[in-house]
């Protein structure tokens, strides 16, 4: 797979999360700044690394979940791993400005 | 990696508790126990242990069911505990508030029902005691708003066996001197570690944690709010050393209450200068209903602790106890367990009805479930009557009382009925609403098919 397209994977698997809208903050998880990277390698592994804006938040496995089904649907990923992770911990300062106003 | 848990009976222990504060509203609007009768009279402690045990304690437990595990970023342990403790705590609360009414001349009921539900009550608290005890011990070192939890079920442990000694000594039940000193000398020592310690410092941890959640602000421990528990697990202490004191006859008891109130007057004022601070660094510009109602309760605080401050002062505590008490019942917990319960309940029937559905179909936000417009209307009912009760206490006026109350108990009834349109999903668009029809939950009971719960 060469690099330009690797990015354009990228760039459609994060336009797919965008779909998936946090239920308490109202934004998706791409503008909350809860998807750290996305990583896409050969054969088509997508290795998502996110985390929620609160560790131990009840909906902590739903959004986990509703990411790696949303990846797996991308056309051209073949298999999508999810990575939780609480370092660095989420801050509202990652957010995009639009999500704030929420 | 901890991932989510859903508390599975923190919806039962909301249903239960909200029934015993309907119930102790009606107790009011029909002139039963304070200020128709005297502080002290057993209709009145009949409906005092409806609202503290009934209506806070069980709402305490069931929030904290469901958020002990957030702010220690571990499960549950022991989670199939929770329903044997709600059975035994409402059967056991309902059991000692019918053994009040026999001590107050309620025909047909025995006073042993007193023991005995003082006994199975104890028994519950227990159980909750032993599951939220070892979930912190395991989450060590504890992030401070679980110390707040840990020195709240402290108190909550001294409060329970004071009040299951008052209970065998005012049944007959037991003589030994002791126990008579602990019941003459103990009952504000009882009050303030229920009041003051199990509901209103576990309130005060958890709002740290919940307000800056909901709010997006600053996440950090600042040393004003270590210092706030520092002052008030040092208060609780002091109080807690009393009850020894009582029993050996030591004196220097009244200096150190007086210490400890100084404390916890001091722990109050940094912990409001906290919450201003919480609620002006929030980076969401629209705070939603549940954290401006909230702001209701913070106002009340404000009142109640000046005028204990005052109180204290000039020499009149005896006097002010009544409205003081109710201010800090009603006005505080009330108003900020019902304006929390705003967010909650919401929150809740999002994971249940949606959570699966995340991802895979488009779903409403939490605060689809909610009308805030109706509901803000209730919330300024309640506190306009929480209010006006008070200052008929202060005015010895038992009509204004009862009016008031009527009042208020339409608020509570008017939010359960918002309560109930969320978990039927009342308020979703209906484009929105779960696959294949309309309804939502079971009302209050847990869903047993969820592959997600404990």
């Amino acid at each position: 797979m060469q690099k330009t397209e690797s990015e354009e994977l990228v760039d459609r698997i994060r336009d797919s999360l965008r779909t998936i809208v946090d239920p308490e903050m109202g934004s998706n998880v791409v503008d909350l700044g809860l998807i750290y990277d996305i990583a896409v390698q050969e054969g088509g592994l997508a290795r998502v690394t996110m985390t929620t804006t609160i560790k131990g938040c009840p909906a902590t496995a739903f959004l986990k979940e509703a990411v790696q089904n949303c990846v797996w649907y991308v056309p051209g990923v073949e298999y999508a791993e999810v990575r939780l992770t609480y370092e660095p911990p989420w801050t509202p300062e990652m957010m995009l400005e639009t999500s704030i106003a929420q | 990696m901890f991932g989510a848990t859903l508390s599975r009976w923190t919806m039962s222990y909301f249903a239960a508790a909200l029934i015993f504060l309907a119930i102790g509203e009606m107790m009011m609007v029909l002139g039963f126990g304070y200020p128709a009768s005297s502080i002290d009279a057993p209709e009145t402690l009949a409906l005092v242990h409806t609202i503290t045990l009934g209506w806070l304690s069980l709402l305490m437990a069931g929030a904290l069911l469901q958020f002990v595990p957030v702010l220690v970023g571990r499960p549950l342990s022991f989670p199939h505990l929770g329903f044997p403790a709600l059975v035994l705590l409402v059967v056991g609360i309902t059991s000692l508030v019918l053994g009040f009414a026999s001590l107050a001349g309620t025909e047909g009921l025995s006073p042993l029902l007193l023991p005995a539900g003082a006994t199975v009550t104890i028994a519950g608290l227990a159980l909750l005691v032993i599951v939220f005890a070892a979930t912190l011990w395991h989450a060590r070192p504890l992030p401070l708003p679980a110390r707040f939890v840990a020195a709240g079920l402290g108190s909550l442990v001294i409060a329970c066996l004071l009040g299951g000694t008052y209970a065998f000594v005012l049944s007959g039940l037991a003589d030994a001197p002791g126990a008579i000193d602990l019941t003459l000398e103990g009952v504000s020592l009882h009050a303030a570690l229920g009041l003051g310690g199990w509901l209103s410092f576990t309130t005060m941890g958890v709002s740290y944690r919940l307000l800056t959640m909901f709010m997006l602000s600053p996440d950090r421990e600042r040393r004003s709010s270590r210092t706030v528990w520092i002052l008030g697990a040092a208060a609780l202490g002091m109080m807690v050393c009393i009850v020894p004191m009582i029993l050996a006859g030591f004196a220097g008891r009244t200096t150190l209450l007086v210490v400890a109130a100084l404390a916890s007057v001091l722990a109050i004022g940094i912990y409001l200068a906290d919450i201003v601070r919480i609620y002006r660094g929030r980076k969401r510009r629209l705070i939603e209903l549940n954290s401006r109602a909230g702001i209701g309760a913070f106002a009340a605080l404000i009142v109640a602790t000046v005028i204990f401050v005052a109180s204290l002062i000039s020499g009149q505590i005896d006097k002010g106890v009544g409205p003081l008490v109710y201010l800090i019942t009603f006005g505080w917990l009330t108003g900020m367990g019902l304006a929390q319960l705003y967010k909650i309940v919401p929150f809740i029937t999002w994971l249940e009805c949606y959570g699966p559905l995340l991802g895979r179909m488009p779903t409403p936000r939490v605060q689809d479930l909610v009308v805030e417009t109706r509901a803000a209307f209730w919330f300024r009912l309640f506190y306009l009557t929480v209010a006006v009760a008070s200052v008929a206490l202060y005015l010895d006026n038992a009509w204004l009382f009862r009016a008031s109350s009527l009042g208020q108990l339409i608020a509570v009834n008017a939010l359960v009925f918002e309560f109930v349109a969320t978990r039927r999903l009342s308020n979703v668009p209906s484009n929105l609403r779960l696959p294949g029809g309309p309804t939502g939950p079971h009302l209050f009971f847990p869903s047993f098919q969820s592959r997600r719960q404990p």
